[in-house]
């Protein structure tokens, strides 16, 4: 035998599948990452799975785009990637992801279950309807004017602005717009609304109250993730999210530079 | 201490009011909002505090997410929600979105033909993208230090 083929293992086919057990582990590391997780909860995540599922060592490379593991079991292993859609925030499936991790490693689940239960929670995780949502997010924005000053005269029209902003911004992503241009277009609209609002409600901060009604569209979390992730000692990802945080926001200045202009043609 | 009472409650009102809608973006259950407002509250009432006391906005916006960060590593076994979102939501409020809007708006301020004091634009824009900048990192730092000291790999 010569040097190569003593580093090649044997195949003796005892071991269970290396192939699903990946994909399945790099599913859960997926769905989380697209849920708004930081790199060290994927980390974690993906380490339990494949270590219930019987992996013996789990190597994982996060990137902003994509996921790659290798996991060995005895001599054997095997190294996968798969493409990480869309980065948006869902604490709900987030929490899921981490209860079914937990049932795997203690060995409660199969390869096959697993991915059932994944399935599963990628098409049948809870979510709050579009109206409350839209609700909510009015609220908030309406008491982040206050936190920026706002008086209360603007305050009503924030909301509604935010309100509308945030039902016409589900309506684009549903239709699969760019999120930038999303970004771009929501800003326009609300702080537009959110202006001519407090214009007619006789605000004396009509500045402030257009910005309070883009404010929905601060990249809050993927900003805090992105910190995160570098202090937790993944600068590439921490980088790539910080770098999409700064163009987001310029997007969301354009459309509010848009609506200013506007409002002021119209005032 | 140079905050008074009523513009106390109304910050951490305030704070408790945006935290909680952001949960709901986020998707957090219902069950769960009255932590993600008892965590925006927190950190509003903590930085208002701060302010009062004469500190610069980055300063008291560290204090307040080193605080906010604690109580969530000291809470995190009673509640059934990921720490991640407890403590993100609760400093949610804090981020400063519109000083990172006025810097990119003074910014393109600074290209349109007819910008009167090109310097002082540039100052104002400056300091604000500074501002933005400092205010994340305190918030991040604040938030990352006691995860990293308290950290306890914990079946969740």
């Amino acid at each position: 035998m010569d040097m190569i083929d003593s580093l090649i293992p044997d195949d003796s086919g005892s071991t269970p599948a290396l192939e699903p057990m990946a994909m399945v582990a790099l599913d859960a590391g997926r769905m989380l990452m697209e849920a708004g997780a930081s790199a060290n909860s994927i980390d974690e995540i993906v380490a339990k799975v494949a270590r219930g599922l019987g992996a013996d060592r789990v190597d994982l490379r996060i990137g902003y785009a994509s996921l790659a593991i290798t996991i060995g079991i005895g001599p054997n292993g095997i190294t996968r990637m798969r493409e990480v859609g869309h980065l948006g925030v869902n604490q709900r499936l987030d929490q899921e992801l981490w209860h079914l991790a937990a049932r795997v490693s203690l060995g409660e689940l199969s390869t096959e279950q697993t991915r059932a239960e994944l399935t599963r929670l990628a098409t049948k995780a809870p979510r709050h309807s579009a109206w409350v949502m839209a609700v909510a997010v009015g609220l908030a924005c309406a008491a982040f004017g206050r936190l920026l000053k706002v008086d209360w005269a603007g305050t009503g029209p924030v909301f509604l602005a935010a309100t509308i902003g945030q039902f016409f911004r589900r309506e684009l992503l549903t239709r699969h717009v760019n999120v930038f241009i999303c970004a771009s277009l929501v800003s326009f609209v609300s702080s537009l609304l959110g202006g001519l609002g407090a214009h007619w409600a006789g605000s004396g901060k009509i500045d402030m109250a257009m910005i309070a009604s883009i404010l929905l569209l601060v990249p809050g979390v993927p900003s805090v993730n992105a910190l995160n992730d570098i202090l937790e000692g993944h600068p590439t990802l921490g980088s790539a999210r910080a770098v999409t945080v700064a163009v987001i926001l310029i997007f969301v200045a354009a459309g509010l530079w848009f609506g200013q202009v506007l409002l002021d043609h119209l005032y | 201490m140079n905050t008074d009472f009523p513009f106390l409650l109304h910050q951490t009102v305030c704070g408790a009011i945006a935290a909680a809608g952001f949960g709901v973006l986020f998707n957090i259950g219902f069950r769960s909002l009255p932590w993600c407002a008892a965590s925006g509250a927190l950190a509003l009432a903590v930085r208002t505090y701060c302010l009062g006391l004469g500190w610069n906005l980055e300063a008291a916006s560290f204090a307040a997410a080193l605080t906010v960060g604690a109580a969530v590593q000291v809470l995190r076994a009673r509640t059934d929600i990921s720490q991640n979102a407890l403590d993100v939501t609760g400093c949610i409020p804090m981020v400063p979105g519109s000083f990172a809007a006025k810097a990119i708006l003074g910014m393109f301020a600074l290209t349109s033909a007819g910008t009167v004091d090109a310097s002082e634009t540039l100052i104002t824009a400056v300091q604000y993208a500074l501002r933005v900048t400092f205010t994340i990192g305190a918030i991040g730092t604040g938030l990352a230090i006691p995860t990293l000291l308290l950290r306890v790999r914990v079946t969740r």
